[in-house]
């Protein structure tokens, strides 16, 4: 293969205790999400020549890089005790969003861990690529859990690679269906770290914000890039808008690391969201953030998961797509027999048997060219008023 | 809460009514800002606006500006029938009176004295706060019949899935689809979740119409 000659190593950072960050009964956010995506990765043979990397959690002084202690320590009661301190809901801790579980910053910390140690081995130079598909938790805040997300990973690893390197710029692009605020919030006047968010419009979708005028404060004015798409709007108009910004804002900031947030929820099936992608953009968008490391940062690329709330038929299929691409591995044609026998008697809808959509399933809305001119749009507010901020 | 003196802006730049057009242009410049009241001996005598002042001077390029910057005075040019603000007063109510009077800015005074001015742009922060735009959440339109009850039914839903609501907004009524049928109102909600699909489940059972989001 022509890629395996460019770059060789990647590593996939895994260990069967991230998935106990999940919230239990019918939550959307479900560890078996990423049971899925890797077993579907091993049944196709994707997984031979890559060991998981077993993480650490993170510790308590990781966390404390972007999160407050008292947070922490609230989160630590939250899981441990049977009668949870009444102050909890001031957190966002013990809503329908984000209930507690027991051991809860356990698991939590864990998946940080995973993310942290992702991006010291590409650091490090033990492997080009890298991926921790637990991570990707972007709503957390400062002192706050949020949209599922009780911790920062992207915002802690970005903030001990800081330290750790000195002068080190961070490029972290998000291409969830909803928009990465916590992590733009946490590094907003910071112009080492450039955050780039494509998702669909806060008018009417969580979390609300991820405007084009959202871009950084004080010094950092320019390094946070939103890109609101319109609802519904489809592979073909989103890669359009992708290609006009991401290479140029990244070319702009010349990183030194990207670390990509790849949720999958912008997918046509997603229950959570309104916007129409289908397999061909979650292809699309790994194998562009691959050649720009390289173009740009040595290859040094980390790629987390994140949102993807359709575990059956979106999400194994998408994250196979990106490990493929991390790992520099073909992706195959067709959903491996064994998945499918193992786990269509237990999915509530048909597994599809291809890894990638056919668009023909997936007709085009009446609206779509208005939808596309108006993302053409935005696109053009971006490229006029932020990127000639970036230096 | 939502009152004048909760949004209007303390710290004023005023202008003397002998100062030249020149200076007042050269303080908006400065500061940023686009209306400046006038005062004498601490009492609000007047107000002018950028546009005032640019509209009483020669264009740029005209070689009688220079000397105009220099000559005009702002008393020349100021509107002095000012219509203000008081600090108590509503917030809605400083701006409909912008609204009526097609005006920017309204000077908040108390007992004769310049308290502060509050401004359009401090109208629509005010806005985004009252909606609760600056806080994470979903944003949902839901209609509710025109009736008693209606808007404690829907917000009760939202309770009893646990959601918190960060803010409620309801419009005036709209005309029925069918005749014979109850009118309706939109009410916008703010809430504090990243899944809609279960409350607006729950929300439909109990016979509100979900506007927004669509089904999928």
């Amino acid at each position: 293969m022509a890629a395996q000659a460019l770059s060789g190593r990647a590593a996939i950072v895994h260990d069967l205790a991230l998935e106990n960050y999940g919230f239990g009964g019918d939550h959307p956010f479900n560890p078996l999400r990423v049971r899925l995506a890797l077993e579907l990765c091993e049944a196709l043979g994707l997984l031979e020549d890559y060991p998981f990397v077993s993480p650490r959690p993170a510790a308590e002084d990781d966390l404390t890089t972007v999160h407050t202690i008292t947070y922490v320590r609230m989160v630590q009661k939250a899981g441990r005790s049977h009668s949870p301190p009444s102050d909890l809901l001031d957190y966002g801790l013990g809503t329908p969003d984000n209930p507690i579980f027991p051991d809860m910053h356990e698991a939590c910390a864990r998946v940080v861990g995973g993310v942290l140690a992702a991006c010291r081995i590409v650091m490090a130079g033990e492997a080009d690529h890298a991926m921790c598909i637990s991570g990707g938790l972007h709503h957390a805040l400062r002192s706050r859990a949020s949209g599922f997300c009780v911790y920062n990973d992207a915002g802690v690893a970005i903030s001990r690679l800081k330290e750790e390197h000195p002068g080190i710029r961070i490029a972290y692009v998000d291409t969830d269906a909803h928009h990465g605020d916590g992590v733009q919030w946490m590094f907003y006047s910071d112009p080492d770290v450039l955050t780039v968010s494509m998702h669909e419009s806060g008018r009417y979708l969580f979390p609300g914000s991820g405007g084009v005028d959202e871009k950084g404060r004080n010094g950092g004015v320019g390094y946070s890039v939103n890109v609101p798409l319109e609802p519904f709007t489809d592979d073909e108009s989103w890669i359009s808008c992708f290609e006009a910004v991401v290479p140029e804002v990244l070319r702009a900031f010349d990183p030194d690391l990207i670390l990509s947030q790849n949720g999958c929820d912008g997918h046509a099936l997603d229950p959570l969201t309104h916007l129409s992608a289908t397999t061909r953009l979650y292809e699309h968008v790994p194998k562009r953030m691959h050649d720009l490391a390289h173009e740009l940062c040595r290859g040094r690329w980390v790629a987390t998961g994140g949102g993807g709330y359709d575990i059956w038929r979106v999400v194994p299929r998408a994250w196979t797509a990106l490990w493929a691409t991390v790992s520099h591995q073909e992706l195959p044609e067709r959903v491996s027999k064994d998945w499918l026998s193992k786990w269509s008697g237990k999915s509530p809808v048909g597994l599809p048997p291809l890894l990638r959509d056919d668009s023909e399933d997936y007709p085009q809305g009446p609206r779509l060219a208005k939808l596309a001119e108006r993302n053409l749009r935005t696109v053009d507010e971006v490229v006029e008023k932020v990127l000639p901020r970036i230096q | 809460m939502l009152l004048v003196k909760d949004s209007m802006t303390r710290e004023i730049v005023t202008l003397a009514p002998d100062e030249t057009v020149g200076t007042a242009l050269a303080l908006c410049r400065e500061r940023r800002i686009r209306h400046l009241p006038v005062l004498t001996e601490g009492r609000l005598v007047g107000i002018v606006s950028d546009r005032d002042l640019r509209s009483a001077t020669p264009a740029f390029g005209d070689q009688a500006r220079a000397a105009a910057l220099q000559e005009i005075l702002v008393e020349d040019v100021m509107v002095s029938d000012v219509v203000s603000a008081l600090p108590d007063d509503p917030i809605e109510q400083a701006a409909n009176t912008m609204r009526d009077h097609k005006i920017g800015c309204l000077p908040v005074v108390e007992s004769g004295e310049l308290v502060g001015i509050i401004t359009s742009s401090d109208v629509m922060s005010a806005l985004v706060y009252l909606v609760g735009a600056n806080e994470p959440g979903s944003r949902m339109e839901i209609a509710v019949p025109d009736r008693p009850g209606s808007l404690a039914g829907a917000a009760g839903v939202f309770g009893m899935c646990g959601i918190n609501i960060v803010s409620a907004a309801m419009g005036p009524t709209r005309e029925p689809k069918e005749e014979g049928v109850v009118r309706e109102r939109v009410v916008v909600f703010r809430v504090d979740t990243i899944d809609t699909t279960e409350v607006v489940g729950y929300l439909e059972e109990a016979g509100y119409s979900v506007l927004w989001p669509p089904k999928p």
